[in-house]
């Protein structure tokens, strides 16, 4: 079975980097951890062709998204689920708009069955009661959780999150890493996830699979959960 | 409608006054309707427009980008063209055009009382504008309208999703768009000449 998400000699670009060979397996969650400057906050806009790798590809369930013509690009980025560092929600929409903005414009869903899915979304991660508010009111937790909520709109079978627990109690970033995972059987998690970031609270350890960590000589580096 | 109103019964006036000397108050209806409703009706909307909405356009895409919504929107599979330009473009037709009737009616409503303060009958007047309105002045006008539109809608567009990253080229970029698009308003109504 091919991997969702697989980096093939990829640089991060960080200081005295090297190229980054790593697979996130099916049912997985990876964490790729390293300080600011080691780059591992490119490989989000690698994989989704945001931003063509300088050398090496990106492939994600066996494509090379950005290689793609620009209307399948980007159709084909509607199956993975993204959590940019820093939320990026549109300031001009609702927490619940911003939820259900992926579906009204990447789905046949009718307006009845979006509402559905967006109040079904807003309540698993908690922020229903302030779906109205935009993202200025709301508090820098209330807006994580609707960006978890928008990242897993389309049901992604992969999500990839940049820096998602930053600012956040270690009990509500296992909460929602427990709401991207999708729940547990025995093959392990309903979704594979990449998280890329600097640090994990010791909360989420037990959750998360494979821990790799940049290390100061630029090299990927497994380390013992 | 004050703009309007105001060029309108200033030239009026003037050109009552100029042209009855020399008994060709009949060309009122020409400067009314060439000069007023088919050169500067179009241009003044335009440049009003382009000063109004082309800086909020330009600002407003450029925040976007810089606050990293426009690449959320590229990672959701939204086209931000579709989703950022193409409302504000149809936005900016409709605006350019609907200002751009109200700008004429103003303007012709205004140039009558200016006629009649200075002593021509209304039915004179009608008489005389309606005479001078072809069907082209009509199509003319409707043409630049849509085109000066197209260019308060995309120039500013284009400037705001052309920020990179850094906050202070928010209002570089809002200057350049509003600058271009008045530029290019002016060559278009040029290229209308």
């Amino acid at each position: 079975m091919t991997a969702p998400l697989v980096f093939e000699g990829v640089p991060l670009g960080g200081r005295g980097s090297q190229p980054v060979t790593l697979e996130i397996p099916a049912r997985a969650t990876v964490a790729l951890l390293g300080d600011e400057d080691s780059g591992i906050g490119r490989l989000g806009g690698y994989a989704l062709g945001l931003d063509p790798p300088p050398a090496g590809r990106a492939l994600v369930f066996g494509t090379e998204i950005s290689r793609l013509p620009e209307r399948e690009r980007l159709a084909f980025r509607r199956r993975v689920g993204y959590l940019p560092a820093g939320d990026a929600l549109l300031q001009n929409l609702s927490l619940r708009d911003n939820v259900a903005l992926p579906l009204r414009f990447g789905s046949a869903a009718t307006t009845r069955e979006i509402e559905g899915r967006v109040n079904v979304m807003l309540a698993a991660v908690r922020v229903a009661a302030v779906g109205g508010s935009r993202p200025a009111r709301a508090n820098e937790e209330e807006c994580r959780r609707a960006a978890f909520a928008r990242a897993m709109a389309f049901d992604p079978a992969l999500l990839i999150l940049e820096q998602p627990f930053d600012g956040l109690t270690a009990r509500t970033a296992a909460e929602l890493l427990e709401f991207a995972r999708g729940g547990e059987s025995a093959e392990g998690a309903r979704r594979a996830i990449l998280i890329t970031g600097q640090e994990l609270p010791g909360l989420l350890l037990p959750r998360i699979e494979r821990v790799y960590r940049v290390s100061r000589a630029g090299a990927v580096e497994l380390e013992t959960v | 409608m004050l703009l309007s109103g105001i060029l309108s019964f200033l030239v009026i006036s003037q050109a009552v006054r100029e042209l009855g000397r020399i008994g060709a108050t009949d060309l009122i209806g020409t400067l009314i309707v060439v000069v007023i409703v088919r050169e500067l009706g179009p241009l003044i909307t335009a440049l009003a427009i382009a000063g109004r909405s082309g800086t909020a356009i330009a600002s407003e895409l450029a925040t976007n980008r810089v606050m990293g919504e426009v690449r959320a929107l590229e990672a959701m599979g939204i086209d931000p063209r579709q989703y950022l330009v193409l409302p504000r473009l149809g936005a900016c037709l409709v605006s350019v055009f609907v200002l751009l009737v109200v700008f004429d009616v103003v303007a012709v409503v205004a140039g009558f009382a200016a006629a009649s303060f200075n002593g021509m009958t209304g039915a004179r007047y009608a008489e005389i504008v309606l005479q001078s309105l072809s069907a082209r002045d009509v199509w003319l006008t409707v043409a630049k309208a849509l085109a000066f539109g197209l260019i308060v809608g995309l120039v500013p567009s284009w400037f705001g999703l052309s920020v990179r990253r850094a906050s202070t080229e928010i209002p570089v970029a809002a200057s350049r768009a509003t600058v271009t698009a008045i530029v290019g308003i002016f060559l278009c109504a040029a290229l209308f000449g």
